[in-house]
């Protein structure tokens, strides 16, 4: 009797777990947008978005990042932080190959750290700097050795921040030019297959991935589609299942959003907290007075930037910090951001500085650069002279094409403002230093601190708040970097960008990490 | 000396006249595209997301870029010498590589718009001529101007969102399926059922013109004595047309075909941006934002390479046409 009983039983829950097996489907193909074609397949040495879109398909990172922040065990399992916070040991896991077959050992991490993220990826010698040697005792930990504490970095392991790449196939080679930049090996679910330039980007399931199960998908495509309404007809026709970034437009987005087929999110960008802004020349022109550029912070409208031209996604700027440092305590409300716009009030700053009005109400005159990355950046250059125009700031506008525009600002300085979007990334440090530092005016270097504003106060309070273990002592200096800086101005944030993910919903399991379309896809699976 | 000998002494002429054409046409972009601000370098750095001032130098030490022009121009001729054409930095492959991948593409769509243009209206023009002035006239009138006043790109979005979106009867946009990756037989239908919408879309704005021209010039010959002679003969109206009036009304029409043959490479950049159909156009107008010289020479030398040949093959045509004309 007993037996029989225990043998239901066992029946019974082998039946539950196979029924609860099918949730995940395995099979299929997803055909996705990337937009634009990435230039290149090495994002161990750039950046560049579309690559993110595709890469940490097939590199991996020691760690993901969940929605709440917390980390989630890849390539590592497990980590050791030790209380001065300058030795941190990696557990790395067991039984991972890459894709053709060699087994991923520390040798790799050591390699990927010092060798190839810390000397030519474009935020690796900023994010791994306190690192200066890392031990490898066996095949399966990783010691890495801080000159300080960093507590930013642990924020940068995911597979499109720091992927981690084979040592035997880039050691003694010019890492920036190697071949496995276009034929990709890595330890990911999804392997590289072929790279259809002007069509497509194909990867194919890894059988030998080292989680059980996964991926659930057959096969990964990336698309590209030169055309905004081609991409838009693509995803209505289910010929596309998912597309983020913006891939999209807004105005087709919104209009996407009513059909019982297709969602819309703003989830999977709390990594990335994009922020739109305005650099200023600080030395030359029309804006070096700081009472000019609180002026110019004063009056502009935020929320009908948001609405008008993104469509209500956005989330208008209050300090130079994106509110979703909330999380770690970093973001503090400040003045001279308001939501809604006082031209009055900017006025009169304007007056009390000493700018009078000649006889046409004009001010001053200047060149307002945009980023050529978008009709919307042409409506916000549109926006931002007409409000300029009604406290007497006479804005000509200028869209030139990317080279030429990289050149100007951050080659040459010649520039009176620029509106522009940066990546304010998981951590200030590996975002937002790199507008402030006088260690960051670097000529010829993009996206770094063209406005070349420099104040010993402030570079103390920045190198304080990135070696800072304790977190209340870091809530505080972040609160005086942000009082300063709500005081000089030399960059005005507008406002925190909502970027749009567009996906068809038969496409399941694609969002649980924080990376949203910079993750691994190793969960997504077709319900068909 | 006999007429095909003849001609292929022509054929070797011409072709010889063509290189210092090619040449110059060479040598005078390189000078152009150098005018433009930025190069290569900038733009790989503004793309990674930063790049140091050290790095920069180093690409530029590799791509060449720090040599004087008359330097780097003289690289270039001679490696075009022995067929190489360069390297593209920003594709990282062998010029001739990303060239030939993608001019399969474009000559697929090229050559299905020149016969869907040509024939057609060659076809209406003819149909216009001969029914002039009554309503079959009119509505072809109507039509060619319709579809030559219509901007391309809105005709290519209309057809999408009509034969795509709401008859489902074609894909939206691409070569070829990638979710399927067909072999054989399987492929071919596939590509076939893809060019549908794009050679449409391409082949009505060219369309217009070949017919208004066709019934131009039909209508011209139609006024010529040897008409009123052929008439006056007692032929009829149908041998006249088809016969004797066609050949040489087709005249001006494959003049103008050859013409635009050269204008194809170029002008598909927009039906290639919204089809997103992989040819030539589109490859060029992105080097040229990526600031890809190499890349911009080597389509731009495939191009008069192109002109050139299809304005022989026109003239040869010619003297099939009309056996007035002989090469000389």
């Amino acid at each position: 009797m007993k037996t029989i009983l225990q043998s239901c039983a066992l029946a019974a829950s082998l039946l539950l777990s196979s029924v609860s097996a099918y949730a995940a489907k395995d099979g299929g193909t997803l055909a996705f947008l990337v937009q634009p074609e990435p230039p290149t397949l090495a994002s161990y040495v750039s950046t560049s978005g579309p690559i993110g879109l595709v890469m940490p398909k097939v590199y991996e990172g020691l760690f993901d990042y969940d929605n709440d922040g917390k980390m989630i065990p890849i390539l590592a399992e497990s980590y050791d932080m030790s209380g001065d916070g300058k030795t941190v040991t990696f557990n790395l896991r067991k039984g991972v190959t890459w894709h053709d077959g060699k087994p991923f050992t520390s040798a790799d991490v050591k390699f990927t750290i010092m060798e190839v993220l810390k000397k030519v990826h474009p935020r690796g010698p900023n994010s791994f700097r306190e690192v200066t040697s890392i031990d490898t005792p066996d095949a399966h930990t990783a010691i890495f050795n801080l000159d300080n504490p960093a507590p930013y970095m642990m924020r940068s392991f995911s597979a499109y921040e720091s992927p981690m790449v084979p040592k035997h196939l880039l050691e003694g080679q010019d890492v920036k030019s190697a071949p496995l930049a276009n034929n990709p090996v890595g330890t990911g679910p999804f392997k590289f297959v072929e790279w259809k330039k002007g069509q497509y980007i194909r990867l194919d399931k890894n059988e030998n991935y080292w989680q059980e199960g996964l991926p659930h998908l057959d096969r990964i495509v990336g698309r590209f589609i030169p055309d905004a309404s081609t991409r838009t007809a693509a995803m209505e026709n289910g010929e596309v299942l998912y597309a983020a970034y913006n891939a999209i437009p807004n105005i087709d987005a919104v209009r996407l959003k009513e059909r019982d087929d297709i969602g819309v999110t703003t989830d999977g960008y709390s990594m990335i907290n994009p922020m739109a802004l305005i650099e200023f020349n600080t030395k030359e022109g029309a804006f070096v007075d700081p009472a000019v550029r609180r002026a110019i912070s004063t009056a502009i409208d935020r929320r009908f930037m948001i609405d008008t031209i993104f469509f209500g996604y956005g989330k208008p700027a209050t300090s130079a910090l994106s509110s979703n440092f909330k999380a770690t305590n970093l973001h503090a409300e400040m003045p001279n951001y308001p939501e809604r716009g006082d031209v009055a009030a900017a006025n009169a700053i304007l007056d009390k500085a000493g700018f009078k009005k000649d006889g046409d109400g004009v001010r001053m005159t200047a060149v307002l650069d945009l980023i050529p990355y978008g009709e919307d950046w042409r409506r916000a250059g549109e926006y931002m002279k007409q409000v300029m125009g009604d406290i007497g700031i006479k804005l000509e506008l200028r869209y030139e094409d990317v080279p030429t525009w990289l050149k100007r600002i951050y080659h040459r300085y010649d520039f009176a403002m620029n509106i522009n979007y940066f990546y304010q990334l998981p951590d200030p440090v590996l975002g937002v230093h790199r507008h402030y530092g006088t260690n960051q005016i670097r000529k010829g270097t993009h996206f770094v601190n063209s406005s070349r504003y420099s104040n010993p106060t402030l570079d103390a309070l920045l190198d304080s708040g990135s070696k800072e273990p304790d977190a209340a002592k870091r809530t505080a200096t972040y609160k005086e970097i942000q009082t300063i800086l709500a005081n000089d101005m030399p960059v005005v944030n507008l406002f925190e960008l909502q970027f749009l993910t567009v996906y068809n919903t038969k496409l399941k399991g694609a969002y649980g990490s924080a990376m949203g379309a910079y993750g691994s896809f190793r969960e997504a699976y077709l319900d068909e | 000396m006999t007429r095909s000998s003849k001609i292929f002494k022509y054929v070797g002429k011409r072709l010889l006249q063509g290189i210092p054409i090619i040449l110059a046409i060479v040598v005078i972009n390189f000078f152009l595209l150098n005018l433009a601000e930025g190069d290569a370098v900038d733009v790989l750095a503004g793309e990674a997301g930063s790049a140091t001032p050290e790095y920069m130098a180093q690409l530029r030490a590799k791509f060449g870029l720090d040599q004087p022009l008359p330097v780097q121009l003289m690289v270039y001729l001679k490696n075009v010498a022995t067929l190489d054409l360069g390297y593209s930095f920003r594709h990282d492959m062998p010029v001739s590589d990303l060239i030939f991948d993608r001019f399969a593409a474009t000559g697929l769509l090229m050559t299905s718009t020149i016969i869907l243009a040509v024939g057609f209206g060659v076809l209406l023009g003819l149909l216009a001529a001969m029914r002039l002035n009554t309503w079959k006239d009119t509505v072809i009138t109507v039509f060619a101007l319709i579809t030559y006043a219509t901007p391309l790109f809105w005709v290519g979005l209309m057809m999408i969102v009509v034969f795509s979106l709401k008859l489902g009867w074609f894909p939206t946009s691409g070569m070829e399926n990638v979710a399927a990756f067909y072999e054989g037989w399987d492929r071919v239908k596939d590509i076939a059922v893809h060019l549908v919408l794009p050679t449409i879309t391409l082949s009505l704005f060219y369309l217009a013109l070949y017919t208004r021209m066709m019934r131009a010039s039909m209508l011209e010959q139609y006024g010529q004595d040897y008409v009123i002679t052929a008439r006056a003969k007692g032929l009829t109206e149908r041998r006249i047309t088809f016969v004797h009036v066609l050949r040489n009304a087709l005249l001006p029409v494959v003049t103008m075909a050859g013409v635009q043959v050269g204008a194809l490479i170029g002008g598909s950049v927009i039906v290639e941006s919204v089809f997103a159909w992989p040819g030539l156009g589109m490859l060029a107008f992105e080097s040229l934002f990526a600031r890809d010289l190499n890349l911009l020479l080597g389509i731009f030398m495939l191009s008069s390479i192109l002109v050139i040949a299809v304005n022989l093959v026109v003239d040869i045509i010619y003297c099939f046409l009309d056996p007035r004309i002989e090469v000389s």
